[in-house]
C-alpha cells in the first residue's frame, strides 16, 4: 500500500491535470470534426490514469514516483500520437501503452530480487540467442522484423532488457580473477565482451546499426562499473584504456561502415531535400513551423511525411504543440530516468542497473532527437514511450520496471542459496 | 554506497550531456528557424525599398503598380520565384520573411523590410537612356560605399513573371555589372598601377616608347593600334590618355617590368591569375566575379594582349569601380560597396546596419595619387565638354568581343569632389549600332544623383 496517502492524493491530481490541460489545449486549438472523438480521447486517458492509480496501490513499493511519471509520459503520448493530423484516438498506441504498463509491473517483479537473478543469470545470454536465432530463422532477409499477421515483432528490442541486466548480473565477479600466462582475467568479463560483439556484428548483418550505439553505451556504463568495482576510485589508467579502445570502435566502425551509412554521415539535407535529406530538412522545418507554441493539434503538415509518429516524432509534437511542449515530454523523461540520482539505488547490482537502464534511454533519445534536427546522422531508433511501435513501447516499460525495482529491491537468497554457504552460487561457476 | 554513488555520477554524466545536446539543439533551432522556413512552401515576404523609401520589390503580391515599374532593376533585386538565383532578394530572402520564432509566420502586419542604397529614380533615368542598347551601369559613393546606381539591360519587369522565358534575351536574368566583361584598354589603368609599384613614378614617367600604329613584339606578332599612323614618341601620361596598345605591349617586354611582380600587383589588385576556376567576392550576399586573367611570358602575345584588355582578361563592372575608389579617394583601399542599407525584421526593429568597410591596401598611397592625376588629366584633356560640370578622373576602352565581331565601350571613372564622391563603370553594347556614347550617360547618371548629395 501506499505509504504516504498526501503524497499519493497530490501526485494523481498532478498527473490528471496536466494531462487535462493538454486535452484542453486540443479543445481550444486542435483540429477536430466532431467533439466527440476529443471526449473519446479524454475519456480514454482519464479511464487509464484511474486505472493504474489504483492499480499501483497493489504493488508494494517504497517509491511510486517513476509510476507517476510513467503514467504521466504514456497518456502524453497518447495524446500526442492521437492528435497527429486530426484528433480521435489513437486505439493501437493506446493499446501498447497498456502493454507498456504490464511490461512495467512485470519488470519490476522479476528485477527486484537481484539474488534470484544472480542464481540465472545464465538465462540473459541463453536468451539474448535465442532471440538472434529467431530473427535468423523468422525474420525476413537480413532484417530485424517478424510478421506474425498484420502485426510486426521487433525481436531485437527485446535483447535491450536482457543485456542490461546481464551487464549488472556480472558486477560482483569482478573478484574472481584468474592467471592466464602473465595477465590477471576475470571470466565474467570475457563472456560480456563476446556477447557484446555478437550483438554489434549481429545488428551490422540485419543492417539495424541505428540501435547499435544503444548496445555500446550499455556495454560501456557496464564496462566501466566493473572495472572499477574492487575499488572506491575510478581507476584512471583503465579508464584511459577503455576510451581508448572505444575510439578505435569508432575508427572501424566509421571505416567500414556500409555504403548508405556513409552516405547518411555526409548528406547535405539542403542541397538534397527531396532525396536522402527529405525527413530531416521536413522535420526541421515543421519545429520552426510550430515555434514554441506550435500551430495546434492536429494542424501540422508533418503527418504526411513518412515516420512521422516514430523516427521523427519529435518534430511532429514540436510542429503541433510547440516546443515549450517538446522540451517538458523530454523533461518527464530524463527525470524518470534521474530517479536514482533522488532515491539512490539500494545495491551496487540496482545501481548499475540503473545507470544501464539510464543509458539506454538517454542514447536512444539523443540519436532519435538530434538525428532527426540533423546535429547527428539520421537513424530510426524511438523515444521511449513516445514514438509509436509496440516492441518498443514494452521493452521500455519492462525497463522503467527494472528502475523501479532498484527503488524498491527485495533481498531474499533462494533455498538453494542458503544451502551452499562456503561458494556463493552467484559467482560464476567453473 | 561509494560504489552506488558512482553510479549516479555516472547516471549524472549521461543526463547532462544530453541536456547540453538539447541546449545546442535549442540555440541552433533558434538561430537557423528563419531559414528552415524559408525552405518550405509558405512564405510571408515583405519589401525592399530603395534610399528615399520607394518600393522595389513587393513580397506581398498585393498591390497594383505602373507596367515595367521594376524593370531598372528586375535582374539586381530579383524576386522569391527562383528563376534569377544571384539578386537581392534570393540571396537576402530569410531577413524579407516575416517570421519569427515565437510568433511564427505573419500575414498581415509582419514588417521585414530591406532598405537598399539605391537611388530608384536615378536609376531609371540612366537605365531610359539607354533606349535600344544594351549594356550596363553602376556607380556608387565611393567614401560611404553605397551603390546608388546598378542596372542591366536587358532586364526583367518580375511583376509580369516568366511564362514567355523562352523569348528573353540573353543576359535578362543576370544583372552585367556583376559579371566578368572584356575590360578593353580600362584594364590599362591596373597596368598603369602595376608599373607604378614595380618601378614607381619617376622611372615609369621617364620611359618613352615609341608608336607607329602597330607593334611587332619580341614574339614577332602586330599588336596594333587604334590609331594606324601611330602616336609617335610618348610617356605614360601621353599613352594613357592615347590609349595607345604598342605603348604598352612595350612596357609589358620592359626589363624594368619583371612578369612575376606584375602578377604579384595584378593578385594584389584582386585578379585571379593563370587560375583556372572562376571565383567570386560578395556583396551583400550577392555573388560577384572576381578578375581574371592569363599572364605567363612578358613576351608572348596574349600576355601582352591581357594587360592592354583584351585576349581572356575579364572584369566586372563593379569591380572596375572599385578600384576607381581605391584611386579616387588616393589611399590604394577600395571602399567595399554594400546594396543594403538596414533591414528591418518582423517586428520593426532595425538590424543589419551598414558599415563602411575597406579593402585591403592594394597599391600604395604614391601609386593611388599618381594614377588619380593621370585620369584626372586625361578627364581635364579630353571629357571636359562631353561630361560637363564636374571634375572626373576617366578611363575610356573599347572591347572587341565575339571573335572581334562585336565592340563594347566601357568608360570608368570618377568625381573628384569630397561633397560629390562618385565612382562608376559604364558598359554600352555593341557601340558601333548605338547613337548613346558612354560620356552622355555619365552624364545623365552624374546630373540625377546630384540631388542625393545637395538635399
Amino acid at each position: 500500500m501506499y505509504a504516504n496517502p498526501v503524497a499519493y492524493v497530490f501526485s494523481c491530481i498532478f498527473v490528471l491535470l496536466a494531462h487535462s490541460a493538454m486535452l484542453a489545449n486540443a479543445f481550444f486549438y486542435g483540429n477536430y470534426s466532431d467533439i466527440k472523438d476529443l471526449i473519446i480521447l479524454g475519456g480514454a486517458v482519464v479511464a487509464l490514469d484511474i486505472v493504474y492509480f489504483i492499480a499501483i496501490l497493489f504493488f508494494k513499493q517504497i517509491s511510486y514516483a517513476v509510476d507517476f511519471l510513467l503514467i504521466l509520459i504514456l497518456n502524453m503520448s497518447v495524446i500526442f500520437q492521437s492528435c497527429f493530423g486530426g484528433v480521435h484516438l489513437d486505439i493501437k498506441h493506446y493499446v501498447t501503452c497498456i502493454a507498456a504498463l504490464v511490461s512495467c509491473k512485470a519488470g519490476f517483479l522479476i528485477c527486484r530480487n537481484y539474488k534470484k537473478l544472480q542464481d540465472k543469470k545464465y538465462i540473459f545470454y541463453i536468451g539474448i540467442c535465442i532471440l538472434m536465432v529467431m530473427i535468423v530463422l523468422f525474420a525476413g532477409e537480413r532484417s530485424m522484423w517478424i510478421k506474425i499477421g498484420s502485426f510486426s515483432v521487433q525481436p531485437s528490442e527485446f535483447i535491450k532488457p536482457l543485456f542490461v541486466l546481464a551487464c549488472a548480473t556480472s558486477v560482483m565477479d569482478q573478484q574472481k580473477k584468474h592467471k592466464i600466462l602473465f595477465v590477471n582475467v576475470v571470466y565474467e568479463n570475457i563472456a560480456l565482451f563476446a556477447m557484446t560483439a555478437v550483438i554489434c556484428l549481429f545488428q551490422w548483418w540485419c543492417r539495424d546499426l541505428g540501435s547499435l550505439p544503444t548496445f555500446v553505451g550499455i556495454y560501456c556504463c557496464g564496462f566501466l562499473l566493473r572495472i572499477c568495482y574492487p575499488k572506491a576510485k575510478f581507476s584512471r589508467k583503465k579508464l584511459i584504456f577503455a576510451c581508448i579502445i572505444l575510439l578505435i570502435f569508432c575508427a572501424v566502425a566509421y571505416k567500414f561502415a556500409p555504403e548508405y551509412v556513409q552516405q547518411r554521415l555526409h548528406v547535405d539535407i539542403w542541397n538534397d531535400k527531396n532525396g536522402d535529406g527529405y525527413q530531416q530538412s521536413r522535420a526541421l522545418i515543421g519545429i520552426a513551423n510550430g515555434g514554441w507554441f506550435g500551430v495546434g493539434p492536429g494542424k501540422g503538415y508533418l503527418h504526411n511525411i513518412p515516420a512521422y509518429e516514430s523516427d521523427i516524432v519529435f518534430s511532429t509534437i514540436c510542429e503541433e504543440w510547440g516546443l515549450l511542449y517538446g522540451l517538458m515530454m523530454v523533461c518527464v523523461i530524463l527525470i524518470m530516468v534521474a530517479v536514482p540520482l533522488i532515491n539512490p539505488p539500494r545495491s551496487y547490482y540496482h545501481a548499475t542497473m540503473s545507470t544501464g537502464v539510464c543509458a539506454a534511454f538517454v542514447v536512444q533519445m539523443a540519436l532519435n532527437i538530434f538525428g532527426s534536427c540533423n546535429l547527428i546522422p539520421f537513424t530510426g531508433v524511438t523515444i521511449p514511450f513516445v514514438s509509436a511501435g509496440g516492441s518498443s513501447m514494452v521493452v521500455s516499460g519492462f525497463m522503467i520496471g527494472m528502475l523501479i525495482a532498484c527503488q524498491s529491491p527485495v533481498f531474499r537468497e533462494s533455498a538453494s542459496n542458503k544451502k551452499q554457504k562456503e561458494v556463493p552460487a552467484w559467482r560464476w561457476s567453473e | 554506497m561509494k560504489s552506488i554513488r558512482r553510479c549516479q555520477h555516472i547516471i549524472s554524466l549521461i543526463i547532462v550531456l544530453f541536456i547540453i545536446g538539447m541546449a545546442v539543439l535549442v540555440l541552433k533551432i533558434q538561430r537557423e528557424a528563419s531559414f528552415y522556413m524559408m525552405n518550405s512552401d509558405h512564405h510571408e515576404l515583405g519589401y525592399v525599398y530603395d534610399r528615399n523609401g520607394d518600393v522595389l520589390f513587393d513580397g506581398t503580391g498585393e498591390n497594383q503598380y505602373p507596367e515595367n515599374y521594376f524593370i531598372d532593376v528586375g535582374n539586381l533585386i530579383g524576386d522569391d520565384k527562383g528563376q534569377m538565383t544571384n539578386t537581392l532578394v534570393s540571396k537576402n530572402i530569410e531577413k524579407l520573411n516575416n517570421y519569427s520564432f515565437t510568433g511564427g509566420l505573419i500575414s498581415n502586419g509582419g514588417h521585414a523590410s530591406i532598405f537598399t542604397t539605391i537611388d530608384h529614380e536615378a536609376n531609371r533615368a540612366v537605365y531610359n537612356a539607354y533606349g535600344a542598347q544594351k549594356g550596363c551601369v553602376t556607380a556608387y559613393n565611393y567614401l560611404t560605399g553605397e551603390i546608388l546606381v546598378s542596372t542591366s539591360l536587358p532586364s526583367i519587369d518580375v511583376t509580369k513573371g516568366y511564362d514567355a522565358i523562352e523569348t528573353f534575351e540573353s543576359g535578362t536574368l543576370i544583372s552585367k555589372t556583376l559579371y566578368g566583361t572584356v575590360p578593353g584598354s580600362t584594364q590599362k589603368v591596373s597596368t598603369v598601377i602595376s608599373a607604378l609599384e614595380i618601378m614607381g613614378q619617376e622611372r615609369l614617367f621617364s620611359k618613352a616608347f615609341n608608336c607607329e600604329g602597330q607593334y611587332f613584339n619580341r614574339s614577332g606578332l602586330n599588336i596594333d593600334c587604334h590609331n594606324r599612323y601611330g602616336h609617335g614618341l610618348q610617356n605614360i601620361q601621353q599613352a594613357v590618355e592615347n590609349s595607345c596598345n604598342p605603348f604598352f605591349a612595350q612596357l609589358i617586354e620592359d626589363d624594368d617590368m619583371p612578369l612575376n611582380r606584375v602578377i604579384d600587383a595584378y593578385r594584389k589588385l584582386g585578379y585571379a591569375v593563370n587560375e583556372e576556376e572562376v571565383s567570386y567576392f560578395e556583396i551583400d550576399g550577392i555573388e560577384c566575379e572576381r578578375a581574371s586573367t592569363t599572364l605567363t611570358d612578358s613576351y608572348d602575345f596574349s600576355t601582352q594582349w591581357g594587360c592592354i584588355g583584351q585576349g581572356e582578361t575579364l572584369v566586372s563592372p563593379v569591380q572596375l569601380m572599385m578600384w576607381q575608389s581605391a584611386i579616387a579617394t588616393g589611399t590604394g583601399r577600395m571602399t567595399m560597396p554594400h546594396l543594403i542599407d538596414h533591414c528591418v525584421d518582423v517586428n520593426g526593429n532595425v538590424k543589419d546596419s551598414a558599415k563602411i568597410e575597406y579593402s585591403e591596401q592594394l597599391f600604395s598611397v604614391e601609386t593611388a595619387n599618381t594614377m588619380k592625376q593621370i585620369l584626372l588629366t586625361n578627364g581635364a584633356n579630353h571629357y571636359t565638354y562631353s561630361i560637363s560640370g564636374y571634375n572626373v578622373g576617366v578611363k575610356s576602352g573599347t572591347a572587341q568581343v565575339d571573335d572581334g565581331a562585336n565592340e563594347n565601350s566601357l568608360l570608368v571613372g570618377f568625381v573628384d569632389d569630397q561633397n560629390f564622391p562618385i565612382a562608376f563603370c559604364i558598359l554600352i553594347e555593341k557601340k558601333n549600332n548605338s547613337f548613346i556614347t558612354t560620356e552622355q550617360i555619365t552624364q545623365i547618371l552624374l546630373d540625377n544623383l546630384r540631388k542625393d548629395f545637395t538635399m
